[in-house]
């Protein structure tokens, strides 16, 4: 039984924290932007890079080096946007999802120049596990959750009762309902990418300091991401968190049943059935 | 009118000049095909590097036949079965080329083969290609590699634990050709051994967590973990989860698990109760020529496959010679140059293998990377190091049997 939840609840539920992190981005972008942004993983990729380069350059420890890559990432995400994504706008959505794709390659070309192909880590050596009662848990795992309940919370809070989190709320709702009542729709879109680059940052780091850093981190787990933010309800931020912990779960309880090259589709099966049975997910988002 | 007869004559003559020469000066065609793209871009220069360069010693003392050249060129094969057919198509139906060097990775390898090089007839010699399932394509003796399989990798590897008491492991290896090649050699030679094999199960890489597979893999008490895949990627996840959950106390991995940027990331340590194996760096006279006359032109002879790159250029080109260009005749020409017994030729001895294959003798080539002798399947053996990890990355423990 603890060894049920030591290797297989626990490990679900940090990765599954790390998707819903990731989730979140992808959902605030489709509920108020309405595309589907490919580049989310390599914006992680970037994120947990530039914490990285923080640690390095002003000697700062990993988890003070977080808040640094989360503003530096927030403003790469915007500046992302005024370069390119602004510019389609006006054009069917389809040209900005599949712009995204090239701008996913672009950010994860540059991470290769300059910190090279291989794995690095923020730290070297190993943590061994310490007990909680019967529960086993890395200082670095209850540092993720802590983290990952914060952020929820705050971004909740701020949705709800801030005038910021009203309009984005409007805005997802009906881009020129909000614009006629006085929205400005322009400041929610910056506000949108400051939001969904440093949570991205904070995902990408979170994976980073539980396994390693490779270029391909974020391109990889964003398939599970979309499958967590579309599990949830697109548009929902507590969906999306719930979305990532079910398909955290789901992946390495997966290994019970299945052989475990099958993990990584168990996600996709999840989301398939989703679409297929209740396409606006858990928490009733939008249809796509 | 005048100047139109005069031109057509000279175009005639000019025609025939062209259509004549090759009867005096047979130059031969070979493609050297290599992943100049792709995930092994990083090797591809110097294994290139050393195949032009077996061309240019060959071209240099004598060329092919009498007074032909060896004509390489180069494709790239991108280590992706659908870029390699794709040259290997265009190089041999195209252009004509009657032997392929390469492709470089193992699915590249049993595409061309299978689809271009084995209907064509076409002689294809791969420096690179290490999956056992290249030895028992069916390739009517058409295919041969001059780097060893994994297959014998996985064997010294089960009897060398077998030999050190070990004798019961669970398995895990990376879903793909590399990982399941050598976990089948491993099991087959530990079982045969009379080891026990608890669990052995394939993952998949690029996984944030392996800690559900390895506590399945914990289940059959072994308390040795064999892991088949690459430190720089699922290996290293999986040995730090290993040890940080004390899932086992004993790791051991094959070539692709020696990797010094692990070692570097988890300390060395933690990675004390680790064992690897890997191909021995070669030795020999063989090895010593073609080191030196490598470096002298710029080339790095302990590249990774550039030693066995240039056997294949080199053995491609003695088998040529040996078969007097014959198309058909070169598979039975290449195991005759490669084994056993003749006169010894060494790396850059192209004169004086010309000059014996004229009189009729029999040669044997030692190469850079080892002495060749080619089995039924085409293959030769390897030899192995066990590595333990010391402070500063690896450190041999012993040469493996």
């Amino acid at each position: 039984m603890m060894e049920f939840l030591n290797f297989y609840v626990v490990p679900g539920i940090v990765t599954g924290s790390i998707y819903a992190l990731g989730a979140i981005g992808i959902t605030l972008i489709f509920g108020i932007l309405r595309f589907g942004h490919f580049a989310h993983g390599d914006l992680a990729t970037s994120g947990a890079y530039l914490a990285l380069g923080a640690t390095a350059l002003l000697g700062l420890t990993p988890w003070a080096a977080l808040p640094v890559a989360m503003l530096l990432t927030a403003l790469l995400a915007y500046g992302i946007h005024r370069l390119f994504y602004r510019h389609l706008e006006s054009r069917p959505k389809i040209l900005t999802v599949i712009a995204s794709l090239g701008i996913g390659m672009m950010l994860r070309s540059v991470v290769q120049v300059v910190w090279g192909v291989d794995p690095l880590a923020y730290g070297s050596g190993i943590a061994r596990a310490q007990a909680f009662g019967p529960l086993m848990l890395r200082p670095r795992e209850i540092a993720t959750l802590a983290l990952t309940l914060a952020l929820v919370a705050t971004l909740l809070a701020f949705l709800r009762y801030s005038k910021w989190g009203k309009a984005m709320r409007a805005m997802s709702d009906n881009p020129d309902l909000a614009r006629l009542c006085g929205v400005d729709n322009d400041g929610v879109t910056r506000l949108t990418w400051f939001i969904v680059g440093a949570l991205a940052a904070a995902s990408g780091f979170c994976l980073g300091i539980n396994t390693e850093l490779t270029t391909m981190m974020g391109w990889s787990a964003m398939l599970s991401m979309f499958a967590a933010a579309v599990l949830g309800g697109v548009g929902r931020v507590e969906g999306a968190v719930v979305g990532g912990l079910v398909i955290g779960l789901a992946e390495e309880l997966s290994v019970l049943v299945v052989p475990s090259p099958y993990k990584s589709a168990t996600a996709f099966v999840i989301l398939l059935a989703i679409l297929l049975l209740r396409p606006q997910g858990i928490f009733k988002g939008k249809v796509l | 009118m005048k100047k139109k007869i005069l031109a057509s004559l000279s175009a005639l003559a000019l025609g025939g000049a062209i259509a004549s020469a090759p009867a005096m000066a047979q130059n031969v065609k070979v493609a050297y095909l290599v992943a100049i793209t792709g995930p092994i871009a990083g090797m591809a220069p110097m294994m290139v590097q050393s195949m032009k360069f077996a061309a240019e010693q060959v071209n240099a003392q004598g060329g092919i036949g009498n007074g032909g050249k060896l004509d390489p060129q180069v494709y790239d094969s991108g280590c992706n079965p659908q870029l390699a057919t794709d040259a290997a198509t265009k190089a041999v139906n195209v252009n004509g080329v009657i032997g392929i060097v390469g492709p470089s990775c193992s699915g590249p390898v049993i595409a061309v083969a299978n689809s271009v090089s084995v209907p064509a007839g076409v002689l294809l010699v791969t420096s690179s290609g290490t999956s056992p399932k290249i030895s028992t394509l069916d390739d009517k003796d058409l295919v041969f590699r001059t780097v060893p399989s994994d297959d014998y990798q996985g064997r010294a590897l089960a009897r060398a634990l077998k030999a050190r008491g070990i004798d019961k492991v669970a398995v895990t290896y990376l879903n793909n050709d590399y990982g399941l090649g050598l976990a089948e050699a491993f099991a087959d030679e530990f079982q045969k051994q009379g080891g026990t094999i608890t669990a052995s199960r394939a993952h998949e890489d690029k996984k944030a967590s392996y800690r559900s597979d390895l506590a399945e893999l914990a289940k059959g008490g072994a308390d040795t973990l064999v892991v088949f895949a690459y430190g720089n990627s699922s290996g290293l996840t999986i040995l730090r989860q290993a040890i940080e959950n004390g899932f086992f106390k004993n790791f051991v991995g094959a070539d692709g698990m020696r990797d010094e940027g692990m070692v570097k990331t988890l300390g060395p340590d933690n990675l004390k109760p680790l064992l690897v194996s890997a191909p021995a760096g070669a030795t020999g006279a063989g090895f010593e020529k073609f080191g030196k006359d490598f470096k002298a032109t710029g080339g790095d002879p302990n590249g990774t496959f550039a030693a066995t790159s240039y056997d294949a250029a080199f053995l491609m080109a003695l088998a040529i010679e040996k078969a007097g260009g014959d198309k058909a005749k070169l598979p039975q020409a290449l195991r005759e140059v490669a084994t056993a017994p003749g006169e010894p030729i060494l790396p850059g001895e192209w004169a004086k293998a010309k000059k014996l294959i004229a009189e009729g003798k029999d040669i044997d080539y030692k190469g850079a990377a080892g002495d060749h002798e080619f089995d039924a399947h085409g293959d030769v053996p390897g030899s192995y190091i066990l590595y333990k990890v010391s402070s500063s990355g690896f450190a041999e423990v012993e040469r493996m049997k």
